[in-house]
């Protein structure tokens, strides 16, 4: 015989999609038969546990309060406020609790629970959201019944012109858990109006560009690289120009977020490649107050403004990949962050020769600003694999690549000096005697991406901030998980 | 009713605008820094208001920001501080080079310096904006846009004709 005290009570959450639960439910109704007051809560289907009579907790609400993890769970709560807990079902425990040597004799003496429904992925931070403390610092914004939150995203302001998704506490806290960094921590000053901003802020703001938590990481290193002082986003934001920071995802994560760096890798329909670039540019936008008419003054724009990020094609290892040739380690997570403008299209189905194909790239490198400017921007190439494929069966490799395409760019000052050839444009008049490099040595970064298919490669321009040459940069960082 | 509670992405900051520091009545035994932030043909057109300043007898020192793109390194403002008493930064004729050299007219305020930003009329907005978003009324004087594409004597002619609004922005008796 089952016994109980007053001073205690006896609570058990079960649902119907456990076997342990249907285990235990003939001895459960036997000892309230008994007279022993047990409270039942249901997860999932309170019907099914009807001569329990249960309390329906489908909400979870329970659950959540009372922290459960593992259905079935026996809790004997006093009114000292000690309580016992026992999960699954566990012969000797229940006995104990119960205070019966004999309960449940003819069950065996153990059998693990099943993972509460409170606990399964995505719910949890809806009921902290629903039931609990999100503990989130940003400003709350009370939605109408009637109102649609997209609507009111757009009314206020938060959005590139497309949709966003609405930074709900659940989706805020399931997004910070891709990252270990601290909600609160600051990351830097946004620009233009130099305001902090903490992983929680970026975290929202990640939610409104349509990432998945486990983007999150590169958002923020993407983050980390736009606000070093050398890519210098201030400028780039504001600036009259087309610019915009280009994103250059290397490392394994690339893959294990399933980011396209082959067929339309510069295109749509790849959510990562999609979302983690608009996440910056929000950022930049909501938190910067980068706004486009106000303090963004591009005089055209350019279509990267929404997004502009890609990963490199690693898949080949005759290719030193973009972040090894800046300094960083094979297999280490990094993003590149160019200051660059849309791409011009490079096609070449005639050249058969390293050689042949370096002119020609160079042809066309030298369009880059002006053809007449020099040392002026930096340019990103992002060199597909067939085009690739004609230096790589010659051995050649990015080294030697790039060393050729800047000797192939030297080109006579009297060509390109204001003026020459009847063009005012140019380089200044006291380089006239000079041989001018088109971009500074380290100004040119070549990337490999790009359907198997093609021999079409693509220039992206870079930004007339290039011209100071140690003042405004590309940056790379290390993702940090 | 309440059906939804969404978190804000903005910086939150709403308020009201700093007042710009008050300048001196008069510039006698003062010394004005001629900034220039680093833009394209700006030399010229300091040029030219350095020898007006100068025809007035007012005294001036030159400094230059390493680009236009930045804000102004921490040396170079703290230099500024410590070597004048009031600032001209010119000449703003594009979106970072607005942004940018509002922030640095405002944190040389910020440290005792009454200045005077010079941009060109197209960014006239862009200068209120970027005051109105930092919460300080910056003194403005706006010259015509474009100036890339003109002469060096079209250049110093534009700063004939903003120089008496000038120097009545950066005394406070006129």
């Amino acid at each position: 015989m089952a016994s109980q005290d007053a001073s205690s009570e006896l609570l058990l959450f079960l649902k119907q999609d456990c076997e342990t639960c249907q285990l235990v439910q003939p001895l459960v109704s036997e000892l309230m038969k008994d007279g022993v007051r047990i409270q039942v809560y249901v997860q999932d289907a309170p019907d099914y546990y009807r001569e329990l009579s249960p309390v329906d907790d489908t909400s979870l609400e329970a659950s959540f309060n009372w922290n459960i993890e593992t259905t079935p769970t026996l809790i004997k709560s006093s009114d000292n406020g000690q309580s016992i807990r026992i999960e699954g079902w566990d012969k000797s425990g229940w006995q104990g609790v119960l205070g019966s040597e004999n309960l449940g004799a003819d069950l065996p003496d153990f059998r693990p629970g099943c993972g509460s429904k409170s606990r399964e992925p995505g719910v949890y931070e809806n009921l902290v959201a629903s039931y609990g403390e999100p503990g989130i610092e940003a400003l709350k914004i009370e939605v109408g019944k009637w109102e649609d939150e997209i609507e009111t995203c757009y009314d206020r302001g938060w959005t590139d012109g497309l949709p966003v998704t609405p930074p709900t506490d659940a989706r805020i806290l399931k997004m910070l858990q891709g990252t270990n960094r601290k909600p609160d921590e600051i990351i830097g000053r946004v620009p233009p109006n130099l305001v902090p901003i903490t992983v929680e802020k970026a975290a929202i703001n990640a939610v409104l560009a349509g990432c998945k938590p486990e983007y999150l990481p590169i958002v923020l290193a993407a983050l980390e690289a736009a606000l070093d002082p050398v890519f210098t986003m201030h400028g780039l934001l504001c600036t009259t120009c087309f610019s915009s920071p280009v994103i250059v995802v290397n490392g394994p994560i690339a893959k294990s977020i399933g980011m396209n760096w082959g067929m339309n890798a510069l295109g749509q329909g790849n959510r990562a490649n999609a979302t983690i670039g608009r996440a910056l540019q929000l950022i930049i936008r909501n938190v910067g107050g980068g706004i486009p008419g106000d303090l963004d003054r591009s005089t055209l724009g350019g279509p990267g403004k929404f997004t502009f990020c890609f990963a490199e094609d690693e898949t080949d290892p005759s290719w030193q990949p973009l972040s090894v040739s800046r300094g960083f380690e094979p297999g280490e997570n990094t993003v590149t962050l160019f200051q660059g403008d849309g791409i011009q299209g490079f096609i070449d189905q005639r050249s058969q020769t390293p050689e042949e194909i370096t002119k020609s790239l160079a042809s066309s490198l030298l369009a880059v600003g002006h053809p007449k400017l020099a040392e002026f921007t930096n340019a990103m190439l992002i060199l597909s694999p067939e085009h690739y494929e004609i230096y790589k069966k010659e051995g050649w490799d990015r080294n030697k690549i790039t060393e050729a395409l800047h000797h192939e760019m030297q080109r006579p000052g009297a060509e390109l000096i204001q003026g020459a050839n009847g063009i005012g444009e140019g380089i200044d008049k006291s380089r006239l005697d000079e041989t001018v490099n088109k971009f500074w040595p380290e100004g040119l970064l070549i990337v490999r991406a790009g359907g198997k298919a093609g021999l079409f490669s693509a220039i992206c321009a870079g930004w007339t901030g290039g011209r100071f040459r140690h003042e405004s940069t590309p940056v790379t960082k290390r993702i940090s998980l | 009713m309440t059906t939804s509670v969404l978190r804000d992405p903005t910086a939150e900051k709403a308020g009201s605008k700093r007042q710009r520091l008050d300048p001196p009545a008069d510039l006698t035994n003062k010394v004005v820094a001629l900034m220039d932030i680093g833009k394209m043909r700006g030399d010229e057109f300091i040029d030219r208001l350095e020898e007006l300043f100068s025809e007035r007898n007012i005294s001036t020192k030159r400094y230059k920001k390493p680009t236009n793109t930045r804000t102004a390194p921490a040396e170079l403002i703290q230099k500024i501080v410590q070597e004048t008493d009031l600032v001209v930064i010119a000449l703003s004729d594009c979106g970072s080079c607005t942004s940018c050299s509002t922030h640095d007219l405002n944190d040389l305020d910020h440290l005792g310096m009454p200045g005077v930003s010079i941009l060109t009329e197209e960014f006239r907005a862009a200068f209120a904006g970027q005051c109105e978003k930092i919460g300080f009324d910056g003194a403005s004087v706006f010259t015509p846009h474009p100036m890339q594409n003109k002469t060096t004597e079209e250049l110093h002619a534009f700063a004939d004709e903003v120089v008496d609004e000038l120097l009545a922005k950066i005394t406070a008796n006129n």
